[in-house]
Order: structure tokens, then C-alpha cells, then sequence
């Protein structure tokens, strides 16, 4: 177990930077989900960690342990990769000892550390076989199995879930959830999906063209992103956001264009409703008139799709209302609005 | 004129007896698209392969017609395998065959490693350079090397001895080690070496290319994985690389043991086409050439051809044994 800290730590390839300039404290034992859209740097930060890719700046800390010159192995880190990269030729056995062998563990010590973790990841029976004779999800479990024979005390995990079919991947989200709670070890987890996110992160990095926009709690960041990038990137179908130029949009929502000055406004869909009794926490609900434009089933829920002002706006609803058509109300709870400035930054109230 | 014609017969779609090869079931049009490869391989292929088989055992003097061929039943094979030149030319082609086979691939494999590790930008020019050879004319690569293996001016002789008379307070202090006078090349004992080292320069740079081309189909994960499990360069060489080079490992010796064992430009020209003093360099390609075209004997030839085709077929077996049973 141990902290990791990065101070300052940037990254460019040639005059390129991709990473800028990241600080981030996580404590020892934490459970870190770095999320962000494709090429924000997610991967070359955490290689950068694992020591795979050289630090154009800024410093690395493992413990007290400044590893910015470490090698791989003297970080005492474990990685799992996308694509497993799991060793063709070698058995479920010997992938999962290979890191013994090269730290010359000796061979008795090394088969109990392996039976350990086939018997911890429901591997024993698979000891034998070679990778391509493994389905998607054993083949996961092996290359998590090869991180955990060496007690590391930073597991990293590069997207290791995006080659299962969804069914899988829910179970392997429960499965990687319990192991934390096992080993109870750092774990920093690259993603771009926000389900797995928000279920497995004890706190969410949100990483944007190499910045941090956001550390907080799955709920922090559901509930009070800290500008426009986050709140339409976390959440889906993305909060609606108005222009607040519109003075008719102003008097729906019931914004006072005060102090704050506010450019932009922001409605979860899911806090739109159709029925005004839906509408919790407030004596009375406001509301808005909009036209259903189309509305689009997914199993459990329906998405509607509905002009207003000139903008579109989606509302997600219980399946069943499938009839709205025409001029509909939309009742809402006035706190649970999102006020933007003029730098796309969150405005406390 | 046309439309005339369609109008008086308004409802026969294409007409039955009208184009041949558009008519609909017409199942042999396909066969006639297809029949140029089937024709060239049953004329350059498939006949030169049946009549060789067939020839091999019969006896015939070519110059004589097809009339005078004589069915001779296995005599050929048993007059082969009994031949004291036969042997011997087997036993040239083997050792010429190891001995440049072995080092081709001993070395293009770390050779591929170092160029596909070390080099980004001079990569190409770099594997232009070692596969130059392998497009050059063997008979200007055979003249080439004669010249340098010459007994007098030879620049291999030149370098050899100036080493070995390299004095040191008049020491002679290489000569242990590196000849001080000329030596004969030609000599039987060196023949099969010389041939070996020409062959081996040549194709160094051919197999350095198989073995890059499946080095870059090495995903960079593996050794990265590799890297983080604590795996030295050589450890990663040794249980990334090699096992993942296996199967081009395979292709690559199988090539190798086709060529070598049917080795004939090479020693022919080193050779001045006679096989050297006391047949040293003579191959076995090179003793059926002259079986057919010097003795005019293609029965027996055709024999040895096939012979040589059992060997060649049993090696890769072998190979197939010992390299082949891929892992993916
Ligand atoms: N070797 C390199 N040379 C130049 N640019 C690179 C190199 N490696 C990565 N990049 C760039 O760095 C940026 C970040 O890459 P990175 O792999 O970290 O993205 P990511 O956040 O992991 O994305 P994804 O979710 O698609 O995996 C990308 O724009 C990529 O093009
Ligand atoms: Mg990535």
C-alpha cells in the first residue's frame, strides 16, 4: 500500500504537450478512476507512472519514493493492459508467475503465491491452458491475476474492460470492486466509460486535453460539476445547457441575472417531469412549455427530444409515456439548475 | 435494324440460340475464364512433375526419341543410392547446407532484433543494404568472391596474412591464429567453406527481413508487460521475442533447407562447373545437371531429383516437428 502524488507533472512529445501539468494527491488504498474523453491523455498519464513513458516535467511520488527515474520494476506497480497482453506461448500458470521468476522467487514460495491468486480468480482449473484457448473474461482475470501475485503496491489499469461485451464487463466491474476491497491496495484506473466510473471510483479524476477539470466523489461530480465540460460529459443523455441571452429562457427558469452575471444555464434531463407531482422538494414546481420533436425507447426508459426557444432539450422519462405529442409541460425543481459564467465555471449559489 | 429484329420476337428474352456464352446455366464459360492458370500449370507444372516421375524409371538416351525409353522398374535409385558420387555430393550439400544455414539464422535473428530496436530513421536503408545481396546476380557474386578468395591477390589472403605477420618487436604475435602465407582457397578442404561462407552472405540479409517483418507484428504490449514483470532486455528477448518468432522461424527454415539442399549456382560457378578438385564442392543439384546434361543420362537424373525431393520433403517434416504447431 502506498500514496501516489504527482506534482506539476506535464508530458509532450516533441513541441506537443499532452499532458499539462497535473497535481493530484491520492491516498494509499484509494480507488482513483481517471475519465476523460479519447486522447486526453488518460493512458500516457498513467504510463507515465508505471514508468513505461519518459516525465517531460514535474514529479512522481510512490509512497515518500520520488520514482521519477525509477525503473518499472523498482516501483513496485502492476499493470493491467487493454488488450491483456497476456504471453501467447505460456501457460495461465506461468503468465501469472512470470514477474516471480524474474524477482527469482523461489520455485515452492512461487507455486503457493500462484495457487493463491488461480484460486482468488476462479482460475485453478484453467492452470494449463494457453491464452487462446480462454474466453474474454479469463483472459481478464489472468492478466488481473499476473498484477496481484506481487502484492503491488499501486495496481494501474488501462481501460481493461473494453474488450468484454457489457454483460461481462458489469460482472468484472463486481469482480475488480471486490478485489479492491480484498487487498485493499492504491488502484488508479483509466476509463472513458463513466458507468464504470461511477460505480467502481471512490473519487473520479476528470482529465480533459491534459488538464484536471475536476477530482471529486462520483456524487460531487454528478451533482455539482465545476464548469460546462464537466457536467455535459458526466451524465447521460448530457445536461441540457441554454444560452441565457434568451430573456423569455431567464423568466422560465427564474434566473436573476445579479452579481453573478450567468452566460449559461444547465437541467439534468432526468430532473425534467412530465407530471408535476413528480417534482420533489419544492412547494411548487416551475415549469417550461416545449414541443415533443421524437422520443426514443431504451428498455426502462424514454428519451424525449422537444424544441424549446430555438434549442433542443431532452427529458428522460419512465417508458410508459409514450403518447406525449404536441405542446407539452415540463415541471422542475428550480434548485436543481446549474448556473454557468462567462468561463463555462460553475456558479456556486 | 436492331429494334426491328427485338419486336418480331417481343417476348423471348435472350434468345436460346443466340449468344452462347451469355446464355443463362451456362456452366462452361466459368471453367473457360479460369482455364488459363490450369492450362499453363498442366503444361510448365503438373507435366514436367508426372514425366519426371514416370522417366525416373526408365532408362532413356534422350537424342535417341521418346521411342527408346526403357522401363527399368527402381534400378535407377538403386544405381543412385550405389553411386560413390552421389554420396558424396549428398554429403557436400549437407554440410554446405548446415554450415551456412545455421549461421544465417543465428545471426539474422539478433541482427533483426538490433536493427528493429536500435534504428528508426535508417531503418530501411539499413535493411536495404543487408538485402542487396540477396537481389544481386549470383553469378557476379560468385565471380566477386573468386576473385577475393584468389590464391595471390586475393583480398581475403592479403588481410589474412598481413595479421598473421604482424610483428611486434619482431614477434610475429597474430601467427598463432591467422596464416602467414597464402593460402589456396581452391584446396579441396576449403571448397565446401567457401561456398558455405558465399551462400551464408547472401541470404543473411534475406532472412534478417523475414525475421523484422514478424518482429514489428509483435505487439509493443507484450513487452511492456514484459518490462513491468521485471523482464531484463535478454529476458525479454528470450520470452517475448523468440517465442513469438517462432512461426516465422518455421517459414524462414523451411525456405532455408529448400534452398540449400538444391543449391546449384553458387558452387557451379565457384566450382568452374566441374565441383572442384576431388568433387569437393559438387552439390547434389549440381552432380543431377550433370548426370542429364553432361552424361545424358536422365533416367538416373530424374531419379536424383526425386530423391532429393524425398530428402527435402522428410526435413521439413522434421522442421515442421520441431518449429511448426504454432501458438495462435
Ligand atoms: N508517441 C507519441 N507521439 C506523439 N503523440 C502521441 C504519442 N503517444 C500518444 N500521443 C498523443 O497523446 C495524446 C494522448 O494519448 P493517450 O493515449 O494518453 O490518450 P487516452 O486518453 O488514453 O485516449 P484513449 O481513451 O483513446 O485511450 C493523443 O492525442 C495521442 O495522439
Ligand atoms: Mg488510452
Amino acid at each position: 500500500m502506498a500514496s501516489v502524488q504527482f506534482s506539476n507533472l506535464a508530458k509532450s512529445y516533441g513541441d506537443t504537450p499532452i499532458v499539462k501539468e497535473i497535481n493530484l494527491d491520492i491516498d494509499h488504498g484509494e480507488f482513483i478512476v481517471l475519465l476523460g474523453p479519447s486522447g486526453c491523455g488518460k493512458s500516457t498519464t498513467l504510463r507515465m507512472l508505471a514508468g513505461l513513458e519518459s516525465i517531460s516535467g514535474g514529479d512522481i511520488y510512490i509512497g515518500e519514493e520520488l520514482v521519477n527515474d525509477l525503473h518499472p520494476i523498482e516501483r513496485n506497480i502492476a499493470m493491467v493492459f487493454q488488450s491483456y497482453a497476456l504471453y501467447p506461448h505460456m501457460t495461465v500458470e506461468q503468465n501469472i508467475g512470470f514477474s516471480l521468476e524474474n524477482l527469482k522467487v523461489e520455485k515452492a514460495e512461487r507455486i503457493k503465491l500462484v495457487t493463491n491468486v488461480a484460486e482468488m480468480l476462479e482460475l485453478t482449473p484453467l492452470l494449463d491452458r494457453k491464452p487462446k484457448d480462454l474466453s474474454g473474461g479469463q483472459r481478464q482475470r489472468v492478466a488481473m491475476g499476473r498484477a496481484m501475485v506481487r502484492s503491488p503496491e499501486v495496481f494501474l489499469f488501462d481501460e481493461p474492460l473494453s474488450n468484454l461485451d457489457a454483460k461481462l464487463r458489469g460482472q468484472m466491474r463486481k469482480e475488480i470492486k471486490a478485489m479492491h476491497k480484498k487487498v485493499q491496495t492504491t488502484v488508479i484506473y483509466v476509463t472513458h466509460d463513466q458507468v464504470e466510473a461511477m460505480t467502481l471510483a471512490d473519487r473520479i479524476v476528470i482529465l480533459n486535453e491534459g488538464k484536471i477539470e475536476q477530482i471529486g466523489t462520483p456524487k460531487q461530480i454528478f451533482d455539482q460539476p465545476k464548469n460546462t465540460f464537466v457536467a455535459k460529459f458526466i451524465g447521460a443523455p448530457a445536461m441540457n445547457i441554454f444560452n441565457l441571452s434568451n430573456p423569455k429562457i431567464q423568466h422560465d427558469f427564474g434566473v436573476s441575472m445579479g452579481e453573478h452575471n450567468p452566460v449559461l444555464l444547465g437541467i439534468r434531463p432526468q430532473y425534467l417531469y412530465l407530471n408535476e407531482n413528480e417534482v420533489k422538494g419544492v412547494e411548487k414546481a416551475a415549469f417550461v412549455d416545449v414541443e415533443v420533436i421524437s422520443s426514443e425507447l431504451l428498455g426502462a426508459s424514454r428519451h424525449i427530444k422537444c424544441k424549446y426557444q430555438d434549442q433542443t432539450l431532452v427529458v428522460e422519462t419512465a417508458s410508459h409515456d409514450a403518447t406525449v405529442k404536441g405542446i407539452v409541460r415540463l415541471y422542475f425543481n428550480n434548485t436543481q439548475i446549474h448556473l454557468f459564467d462567462e468561463n463555462n465555471n460553475t456558479i456556486t449559489h | 435494324m436492331n429494334s426491328i429484329t427485338s419486336q418480331s420476337v417481343p417476348h423471348k428474352a435472350p434468345a436460346k440460340k443466340g449468344n452462347f456464352w451469355l446464355r443463362k446455366g451456362n456452366k462452361i464459360a466459368p471453367y473457360f475464364f479460369i482455364s488459363p492458370f490450369f492450362i499453363i500449370f498442366g503444361v510448365f507444372g503438373l507435366f514436367p512433375l508426372l514425366f519426371s516421375l514416370y522417366l525416373s524409371f526408365h532408362y532413356w538416351e534422350p537424342a535417341a526419341g521418346l521411342a527408346a525409353m526403357e522401363w527399368v522398374g527402381l534400378e535407377n535409385y538403386i544405381f543412385a543410392f550405389q553411386d560413390d558420387w552421389f554420396q558424396k555430393s549428398i554429403y557436400n550439400t549437407g554440410v554446405i547446407a548446415l554450415k551456412s544455414g545455421i549461421p544465417q539464422h543465428a545471426l539474422a535473428i539478433p541482427l533483426a532484433f538490433f536493427i528493429h530496436t536500435s534504428f528508426t530513421r535508417w531503418r530501411n536503408t539499413v535493411i536495404g543494404v543487408y538485402f542487396i545481396p540477396y537481389i544481386t546476380s549470383t553469378v557476379a557474386i560468385s565471380l566477386v568472391f573468386t576473385t577475393l578468395f584468389s590464391r595471390d591477390f586475393g583480398m581475403v589472403n592479403q588481410v589474412l596474412t598481413s595479421l598473421g605477420n604482424f610483428t611486434i618487436a619482431d614477434m610475429k604475435v597474430l601467427s598463432w591464429i591467422f596464416p602467414v602465407e597464402n593460402i589456396d582457397w581452391t584446396r579441396p578442404e576449403y571448397t565446401k567453406d567457401m561456398i558455405s561462407f558465399v551462400v551464408f552472405w547472401r541470404y543473411v540479409g534475406w532472412n534478417t527481413v523475414l525475421y523484422l517483418s514478424a518482429l514489428q507484428t509483435i505487439p509493443r504490449d507484450l513487452y511492456e508487460a514484459a518490462i513491468i514483470d521485471g523482464a531484463n532486455r535478454y529476458q525479454q528477448f528470450r520470452y517475448v521475442t523468440l517465442p513469438m518468432l517462432k512461426p516465422m522461424a518455421f517459414f524462414a527454415v523451411t525456405l532455408t533447407i529448400i534452398g540449400n539442399l538444391q543449391l546449384f549456382e553458387e558452387p557451379f560457378i565457384i566450382t568452374g562447373g566441374t565441383g572442384g578438385i576431388d568433387q569437393a564442392g559438387k552439390t547434389a543439384a549440381m552432380h543431377m545437371y550433370i548426370t542429364a546434361f553432361v552424361e545424358s543420362d536422365f533416367g538416373t537424373a530424374s531419379a536424383i531429383s526425386w530423391i532429393l525431393f524425398m530428402i527435402i520433403a522428410g526435413l521439413t517434416w522434421l522442421n515442421h516437428k520441431v518449429l511448426g504447431g504454432s501458438n495462435h
